[in-house]
């Protein structure tokens, strides 16, 4: 009996799980559906779409040819790898600090970095600009990078803050006894150990800076625009572009779709900062 | 040997100092001057134009009297403005309703993934593919299918008998709102739930094992066992989305633009700044917007009691 009840709980479960992960997954199945119509088909009821129509890859590279997608999908590979990278030089040390050498400001700069999120970007937004705009950095790939790493920077430093504080501090210890300098300590001991904490960060980190919208639309026009910028101004000049529209989001989300269903752990890891394993 | 240990204790605790003044030195260039720099054009008449020409003018972005002819006085400012409250009232609505939301469905979705079944890893990672694309996309997907000639949405609405007509979701003030909360609803209640699944993991199998031997029904063993377990991670959560909904702009900016009913605060500072040439009432919009969501965390913290940093050890 209870065998049974708990056979159709399961089920019920598995019901409800897989309805669960359709109705998510399924405007972007319908977009990418569209990205290989034409125009025409794309603006037909549904039904037809799906059952009445050819397919093709036309929409594809229509976008590429148009508006030089490459470009911008470079630009974003160059911003989010780059502003990481860049972002966990000065992370490590940082973390390393507090994580095993903890002083009385440590909760300070904690608490400090984690108000970062309460900062709307508005309100920094101008400032920025003005310097960008006098030293040149506006819509430049070096200047939305340095951008990026900056505000993504509390995180990667709290990530890894917790990431190190798992690692028992004796091991480093023991690391030193055997005469490891401190930078040895850091490169040969720590880092290896943290090597799991530390591609969750990565991985999240590339992600944030990848999707990141309100900078890059500010900040950048033609040259530096990354994708986000590129799809938040796309239009076509005549007549419809839902196809191409369709067309040029799945190229924006399909590399972050292929690096997070190969690291999906490592990402909600990173996520839920180490609790979900 | 104890002397070496000291000294070796006073090395470290002075790289320790010198390997987070970089870290100090990027927060205080991204956050603290450029934050004190608009809080200062804010209480200034700045243009865009010509910053230089900046004059103090104390409060008057924020609240100021004109008099006017026959001994009456009109209130100007900020404080006065009918269409920032209008923004105020759009961010809490959006936000108190979208994290409501949120946290509801999430907790619900963290309760189906927590069971054991097949092909578990493609659930998950289906429900986590809406968080991880940017927010530009889905709003401009979602555009599309809330379209109200030849969206989806419409059309199935239609087929099934949920609507009697076609709706313009993004552009009706009546639906605009109801567009907006539904989209952030689908990006992220993904990550509530998946902060929630944590916290359910944390919960020791046992308990459940001895609520079920005393026969405790389910629904008693979600509200006396597992929701107060986990409280603490859920309240973050929701603290943490509370944070960027009341900062949301990409959304509104995409989905539903210049509409009056959809507004939040950062779009309506950013329209100042940049399209208005009103660059210096904008800042003071952005400078209270600080001020409102500093205020809303720190009364958050107090009354639910949640702290975020745990005392070092």
């Amino acid at each position: 009996m209870a065998r049974a009840v708990s056979t159709r709980r399961k089920t019920l479960n598995t019901a409800l799980a897989g309805t669960l992960g359709f109705l998510m997954f399924f405007p972007i199945l319908w977009i990418l559906i569209l990205s290989f119509k034409t125009e025409e088909d794309a603006i037909r009821a549904p039904l037809e779409v799906l059952f009445n129509s050819g397919w093709t890859t036309e929409s594809f590279a229509t976008v590429q040819a148009r508006s030089d997608y490459f470009k911008h999908f470079s630009n974003s590979v160059i911003i989010s790898v780059g502003s990481t990278f860049l972002g966990l030089l000065i992370a490590i040390p940082a973390a390393w600090s507090m994580a095993f050498v903890p002083s009385k400001h440590t909760k300070n700069v904690l608490m400090w970095m984690l108000s970062t999120k309460m900062l709307p970007p508005v309100g920094v937004l101008v400032p920025i600009y003005l310097l960008f705009r006098d030293t040149g950095l506006l819509d430049s790939r070096l200047g939305l990078t340095l951008v990026l790493m900056l505000i993504n920077l509390p995180i990667i430093i709290w990530m890894l803050y917790t990431y190190f504080k798992e690692i028992p501090g004796e091991i480093l210890e023991a690391a030193r006894m055997d005469g490891a300098t401190l930078r040895e300590e850091i490169i040969y001991v720590l880092t290896p150990m943290a090597i799991p904490g530390m591609a969750s960060t990565v991985l999240l980190n590339i992600i944030l800076a990848w999707n990141e919208a309100f900078w890059t639309i500010n900040l950048t026009a033609a040259n530096a625009a990354p994708l986000t910028a590129f799809i938040a101004s796309y239009s076509s000049p005549e007549g419809l572009f839902y196809a191409k529209l369709s067309a040029a989001s799945i190229m924006a989300i399909a590399p972050i779709l292929i690096m997070g269903w190969f690291s999906q752990k490592q990402l909600v890891r990173g996520l839920t900062f180490g609790a979900v394993k | 040997m104890a002397r070496s240990t000291a000294n070796l204790q006073t090395y470290r605790r002075r790289y320790a100092a010198a390997f987070l003044s970089p870290m100090v030195v990027a927060l205080l260039l991204i956050v603290a001057w450029p934050l004190l720099r608009s809080t200062w054009f804010s209480f200034t008449d700045a243009s865009l134009a010509d910053l230089d020409a900046a004059r103090w003018v104390g409060l008057s972005n924020y609240f100021s009297t004109i008099s006017l002819s026959r001994g009456r006085t009109a209130y100007v400012g900020l404080l006065v403005d009918p269409v920032w409250w209008s923004a105020v009232w759009n961010t809490a609505v959006f936000a108190v309703s979208s994290v409501a939301i949120q946290t509801v469905l999430g907790v619900a979705v963290a309760l189906v993934l927590n069971a054991r079944f097949p092909l578990r890893g493609l659930v998950r990672a289906a429900v986590l593919i809406p968080w991880a694309i940017p927010t530009i996309v889905s709003a401009k997907m979602w555009d599309w299918m809330l379209n109200d000639q030849l969206g989806i949405v419409n059309d199935l609405a239609l087929r099934l008998g949920l609507l009697a007509e076609k709706v313009a979701w993004t552009s009706d003030v009546d639906t605009a709102m109801l567009a907006v909360i539904l989209v952030d609803s689908w990006k992220n209640t993904p990550f509530v739930a998946l902060l929630a699944l944590a916290a359910l993991q944390m919960i020791p199998g046992d308990i459940y094992e001895a609520a079920k031997i005393d026969g405790v029904h389910p629904v008693k063993v979600f509200f006396r066992i597992t929701l107060p377990l986990i409280r603490i991670p859920l309240m973050v959560a929701v603290l943490f989305r509370m944070l960027d909904a009341l900062r949301s702009f990409d959304l509104q900016y995409i989905l539903t633009p210049a509409n009056p009913n959809t507004k939040t605060m950062s779009v309506l500072a950013r329209e100042n700044l940049f399209e208005f040439d009103k660059f210096a009432y904008g800042s003071a919009q952005a400078t209270l917007l600080f001020l409102i969501i500093v205020v809303f965390t720190a009364l958050y913290l107090t009354i639910f009691r949640v702290r975020l940093v745990n005392k070092p050890e």
